[in-house]
């Protein structure tokens, strides 16, 4: 194994196929029944917004990724223009968020697979999948791009023939008469809501130092894939409106294959069961190629260990990188807690998309000589409608969405500060902390003992809790007081 | 006193790594027990908090324990 550079094998097609099938994941199957319930057939009208908010962000990627074409994507681009710990939380959220898309979208397969084989072990298969695909990735970029190639087009030739039999076969029992029961505000939260089925085109970017002549193919892959997912949504919404009346989405498990099943009978739903089996293995596949590529360009620069930037002498792919995030993405995986993953993949995505628009407002006054093949239209105000966009995207997620954004932002800053800074301060920091852990735990204790807590629990459970307060404040005072006394090198 | 130190910073940091990794299986609990959640009372809207803050301490504990347990092994 050496450290040699990646190979740019990606033409067009790949590179635009693993846009459109980084976005295409099982979420389109499963979400638009209770989207239509917020937006009615207005939901037509919010797959176009969405559509247009994802563009603007993805102009960006596309002028940032055709001038600066290596590996890492929004990290990169951070790196290029602001450095320091900014570009080490975008690579964070970047490399995280990709390894939970991955493990989403195995979980989602594993799910599919079930509804056909109702035995089968969940978990097992989400890991069987992602260990098929770390093999594929490994193999070499070639192989990753072609496989994604042939499930992209399979994906799509079925999304055809649902799109032209609804159109021109299918039943007419819905209407295609806008209407909204909930206003403007229920497309806004449908739209925040179905957000998640454009998530993952930004793929090409992260694989931008795998591209052929990427000054014009990035850009070109970018913009075709956007407006290939616009096309593809709005069809779909168009032909679900005309099969069903929107009211009798809701409450569906999955309603695409409840409206194929109207006008193409049980076959229908086999075919687009097997379409959301092959999304999911789509977006697996790319979410472990960008996982890597980030994880690739963080040890390059220093921020993540060196073996992480050791490729496969023969296959010339990051091959420590994509072993230990296929371990980490199938363990995630394991634990089989959707909405977890779900949430923690959309935050870390949107954050990445409102870093990428400052990277390119930074760079266009810092380097404006930097040579750009492409240029975003109507600069500035196309970056700050994708930061605007973006962010309130995050607002009308769950709260808890935020949450979870916070501890992988806590997790983040440790992993760099602990990167960043001498072992010595690191040690000190610690046995502060541990010396206020303790001191709470004690408190705990107190306030159990004096039975001061404000919720009421069994003498069973209050005395356990008591025992295990004690021994964290006993194990955690003599912890500090052992990483405080620690002797300078 | 530097044996007696080592031997401190081999318990303390081996169960500080063991007291992570509970805190981490807890969290997963919480998520995933009812049956734990009825006991500790805590309400559904509350185990995101819950698992957010047993994360945070596990992770934390873990590295913790492995500095101490690494100080061990430099000889310290």
């Amino acid at each position: 194994m050496g450290e040699k550079s990646l190979k740019r094998e990606l033409g067009l097609l790949h590179a635009t196929m693993m846009g459109i099938g980084g976005a295409i994941c099982a979420g389109v199957f499963v979400t638009l029944g209770y989207a239509a319930t917020l937006a009615g057939t207005a939901l037509i009208i919010a797959m176009i917004l969405c559509g247009i908010i994802n563009l603007f962000t993805m102009l960006s990627y596309a002028e940032l990724g055709a001038a600066i074409p290596s590996a890492g994507g929004e990290y990169t681009f951070a790196k290029a223009s602001f450095g320091g710990f900014l570009s080490f939380a975008t690579g964070w959220f970047e490399w995280i968020s990709n390894m939970f898309y991955a493990s989403f979208s195995s979980i989602g397969f594993a799910y599919l697979i079930s509804y056909v084989i109702p035995t089968v072990n969940i978990p097992l298969i989400a890991i069987i999948i992602v260990a098929i695909f770390t093999i594929i990735n490994i193999k070499g970029v070639k192989e990753t791009g072609l496989t994604q190639t042939a499930l992209v087009i399979m994906l799509l030739g079925i999304l055809g023939v649902f799109i032209f039999w609804g159109f021109f076969n299918g039943q007419n029992a819905g209407s295609l008469g806008l209407k909204a029961p909930e206003g403007f505000l229920g497309v806004l939260r449908a739209s925040a809501f179905i957000f998640v089925v454009y998530l993952g085109g930004e793929a090409i970017a992260v694989a931008q130092a795998e591209i052929k002549d990427p000054g014009k193919t990035i850009p070109r892959a970018i913009l075709l894939s956007c407006f290939a997912l616009i096309l593809i949504y709005t069809t779909i919404a168009l032909v679900v409106f005309k099969t069903v009346p929107a009211e009798s989405l809701a409450g569906k498990v999955s309603p695409l294959a409840y409206v194929a099943e109207q006008f193409m009978g049980p076959i229908g739903v086999v075919i687009i069961t097997v379409a959301g089996i092959i999304a999911a293995l789509s977006s697996v596949n790319t979410s472990i190629m960008a996982s890597s590529r980030v994880a690739y360009a963080l040890a390059r620069d220093g921020y993540f260990p060196k073996g992480f930037f050791t490729l496969h002498a023969r296959f010339r792919t990051p091959i420590i990188a994509t072993l230990v995030g296929s371990v980490l993405i199938a363990a995630f995986a394991a634990t089989g807690i959707v909405n977890f993953v779900t949430y923690a993949t959309d935050f870390g995505f949107i954050i990445g998309f409102v870093f990428v628009n400052l990277s390119l407002i930074k760079l266009r006054r810092d380097k404006p000589n930097l040579h750009r093949p492409f240029k975003v239209p109507l600069y500035p105000l196309t970056p700050i409608l994708g930061i605007v966009t973006s962010l309130l995207l995050i607002f009308f997620l769950e709260p808890s969405t935020l949450l979870i954004g916070l501890e992988l932002f806590i997790f983040g800053l440790t992993a760099y500060y602990i990167k960043m800074v001498g072992h010595y301060r690191v040690c000190l920091a610690m046995g502060g902390m541990n010396l206020g852990i303790s001191a709470f735990s004690a408190l705990f204790a107190f306030l159990i003992m004096s039975n001061l807590l404000p919720i009421s629990l069994s003498q069973d459970t209050s005395l356990l809790l008591f025992c295990v307060a004690i021994l964290v404040s006993i194990t955690y005072l003599i912890a500090g007081l052992l990483n405080v006394t620690r002797k300078h090198e | 006193m530097a044996k007696a130190r080592r031997v401190a910073l081999r318990i303390v940091g081996g169960l500080q790594c063991g007291l992570g990794g509970l805190a981490s299986v807890f969290a997963y609990l919480v998520y995933t027990s009812p049956l734990i959640r009825d006991t500790l009372v805590i309400a559904s809207e509350e185990v995101p908090l819950y698992m957010f803050l047993f994360l945070v301490l596990g992770m934390f504990s873990i590295l913790s324990g492995f500095l101490l347990v690494h100080e061990k092994d430099s000889g310290n």
